[in-house]
């Protein structure tokens, strides 16, 4: 059950992605609309973050290409924001709110221009958007999980990009701000934009999300979320690995080699 | 006394050479080092100080004299070719970073000493000079030299200046960097060949066993005053500096001194320093908070056990029963109830102590939390009313008003606690 799109703002073709010579990615191929909150859903280890970091470009794929507004990705890089894991980074580092935040104005300045008063304003707004005005000078190792959240989130906005991808925004957030956070999304999407958000929790996706990309080491679904959210499309994804794929998996594992690379 | 004077006063041009040298140096390496030891990569640097000593023996021999041009080229290569080894080895094998690292500097390391050996038994009589790179020696360098380890040190300053923002990106988050289309193995590769010329510019003064300390010690022993990157810095190269004059002037005092072993001393007096008084996270201050926390903890109680006996009809308790609620703590006892009577929480009432006003609704406060908390507990984690009183001991102390008004809404104002007992608020008539 996929459905492709016409003008897609976001073409991933015939994707598969290895770690070392352990593929965790098998053939994905959708397109997506624009201006539509896109959530990817699956279970643990179904390769959702792999799926958003090889869009990225920080992972490189074994075989097949991503297109975003129909460029290649290095040429459209300044219109997409990146919110990675918060665990990813150690929050102990010494750095104000405020210094994660302008953090989101460096692609725009570029090598070795400092941020300046602009940059400051923007990074202003971005928090004040996310909820965050009271903490611009709180140290980012006294936050707690769902402010570092909203910190990480608030440093994408300040970026100004038109496409928005996000490694689970809602992990470690409680019930209120994940609420919030969500509304916020909705009005970027409103405004145009297109946010694909990681996401693990059914029954949120359920109420939010626009359109479903359904992983489990391969593509099970994607399209509109009426469409994909169904039993059997959910059992296919959350029903346990295909025991077959695990056994390749683990022969390709054991060669010397990725024979997966051409 | 007089060399200290004569010293500090800068009177002798050379002096005033070293110390300015020193001072480069100095913030040059803490600078670096800082950023080295936030990306928890503190033991590249010492690997790197290790493994430049085949380099200069190297460069030792191609020119056949005490060349610095030679010798900082030939350390600087060696350095390199280490850094690039650790990093290739790490890549296209699966052994673990420290069997990398602790590779890396014992074969480099042993590998200089045996050149540096076979030079000593050549018999050049430059070859004297040669040792000092081992622990370092800051007032046998030359005026030339010093130009040229202190251009380094500028070099090193300014780069890093100029590309702070880049730099906190690489240690902060790179794959974030990599993401808005920094180039962050460049930058990563520039960080790399600024921490080796970092650790180039020291042989000499510091010596290359004890030059990691200089590259790591500052930012460590700073990290206890300050969370913030820019000031970090700058307490880092304080740090530096200063010992870097002190061992400096001890060798100067003592002309057999080497200038490396002293620096790394001060430097660790300073650490030690830091890590005992520095006023969020030095142990001191640590036991002082806790002590204090546990004094106010052991006043609540008492207090609570007067508010229990109100409860119970009584006006009060007579001392021995109170004695008796804490037993073999007589004296916190009553360094409690002298601190509560001064402070106008009880009175004594001839050998009976009783609340007053502001004590019952001191005490009132603590008991209506401790009775919430294990509302909340039964109410909204299923926990049963015998299992709740100990953690409603601890977090008494802890909730903040807010806290306190998020219970009362969620548990809808309750009277009663899971035990029957009633949650007293202010106006509650105690009979």
């Amino acid at each position: 059950m996929i459905t492709q799109v016409e003008n897609p703002i976001l073409e991933i073709h015939d994707l598969t992605v290895s770690y070392d010579q352990n593929p965790v990615l098998w053939n994905v191929d959708l397109s997506l609309p624009g201006g539509k909150l896109v959530g990817i859903l699956g279970p643990n280890g179904a390769g959702k973050s792999t799926l958003i970091k090889a869009i990225m470009g920080l992972i490189a794929p074994t075989s097949g290409y991503v297109k975003v507004f129909d460029k290649p990705l290095n040429e459209v890089r300044s219109r997409i924001s990146y919110v990675p894991q918060r665990e990813s980074v150690d929050w102990n580092f010494p750095a104000s709110v405020l210094d994660v935040v302008m953090m989101g104005t460096y692609g725009k300045l570029g090598l070795f221009r400092r941020p300046g008063k602009k940059e400051k304003d923007i990074a202003l707004k971005s928090l004040e958007q996310v909820g965050m005005s009271g903490f611009v000078k709180r140290q980012i190792s006294e936050l707690s999980g769902g402010q570092q959240q909203r910190v990480f989130i608030a440093r994408a906005l300040a970026q100004e990009a038109d496409l928005y991808l996000m490694d689970e925004p809602f992990a470690g957030v409680d019930m209120s701000t994940e609420t919030a956070i969500f509304q916020l999304l909705q009005e970027m999407t409103a405004a145009g934009k297109t946010v694909i958000v990681v996401h693990h929790d059914i029954h949120s996706a359920m109420n939010f999300f626009d359109w479903l990309i359904m992983l489990n080491l391969h593509l099970v679904a994607s399209g509109p979320k009426e469409l994909v959210m169904n039993e059997e499309l959910l059992r296919k994804t959350y029903g346990g690995k295909l025991n077959l794929l695990t056994r390749v998996t683990d022969m390709i594992r054991q060669k010397d080699f990725n024979p997966l690379k051409s | 006394m007089e060399d200290f004077i004569y010293f500090f006063t800068f009177q002798d041009p050379s002096i005033v050479w070293v110390v300015l040298g020193i001072t480069l140096l100095g913030i040059g390496s803490a600078y670096v080092g800082t950023f080295s030891f936030l990306d928890k990569k503190a033991l590249l640097g010492d690997a790197i100080s290790h493994a430049v000593l085949p380099g200069i023996c190297l460069g030792f021999m191609l020119a056949g004299e005490k060349n610095p041009v030679y010798i900082v080229t030939g350390a600087f290569v060696s350095g390199g070719v280490a850094t690039f080894l650790s990093s290739w080895l790490k890549r296209n094998t699966k052994l673990s970073e420290d069997t990398i690292i602790a590779t890396i500097l014992s074969v480099f390391f042993g590998f200089g000493i045996v050149l540096l050996t076979s030079l000593q038994k050549s018999g050049n009589p430059e070859i004297a000079g040669l040792n000092s790179f081992i622990f370092g020696n800051a007032i046998g360098i030359s005026e030339s030299d010093l130009m040229l380890y202190g251009g380094l040190s500028l070099v090193i300053i300014i780069v890093l200046t100029l590309m702070l923002k880049e730099f906190r990106l690489m240690v902060f988050d790179p794959e974030y960097g990599k993401a808005i289309g920094f180039p962050m193995k460049a930058i990563s590769f520039l960080f790399n060949v600024l921490m080796i010329l970092a650790v180039v510019i020291g042989i000499q003064a510091i010596g290359v066993v004890l030059m990691a300390a200089l590259l790591i010690t500052p930012g460590a022993a700073a990290r206890f005053w300050t969370d913030q990157l820019n000031p970090l810095l700058i307490l880092a190269a304080v740090f530096s500096v200063l010992s870097g004059i002190l061992g400096t002037y001890v060798s100067f005092v003592l002309p057999q001194m080497p200038t490396g072993p002293w620096v790394v001393v001060f430097l660790s007096m300073f650490a030690l320093i830091s890590f005992l008084i520095s006023p969020k996270s030095g142990i001191i201050s640590r036991y002082f908070s806790r002590k204090k926390y546990l004094r106010k903890t052991h006043r609540d109680h008492l207090m609570k056990a007067l508010y229990k006996a109100k409860e119970g009809g009584k006006n009060g308790l007579p001392i021995e029963e109170i004695y008796e609620l804490y037993p073999y703590q007589k004296a916190e006892t009553n360094k409690s109830i002298k601190y509560l009577y001064r402070s106008k929480y009880i009175v004594k009432n001839q050998a009976i102590i009783c609340l007053t006003e502001k004590g019952i609704s001191d005490a009132m406060r603590i008991v209506r939390l401790h009775r919430l908390w294990e509302l909340y507990l039964n109410e909204s984690m299923n926990i049963a009313p015998d299992h709740v009183h100990d953690s409603a001991e601890q977090l008494e102390h802890l909730i903040t008003p807010e806290l306190e008004a998020l219970l009362e809404k969620r548990l809808n104002y309750p009277t009663l606690d899971p035990h029957q007992e009633t949650i007293p608020r202010e106006n509650h008539d105690l009979r």
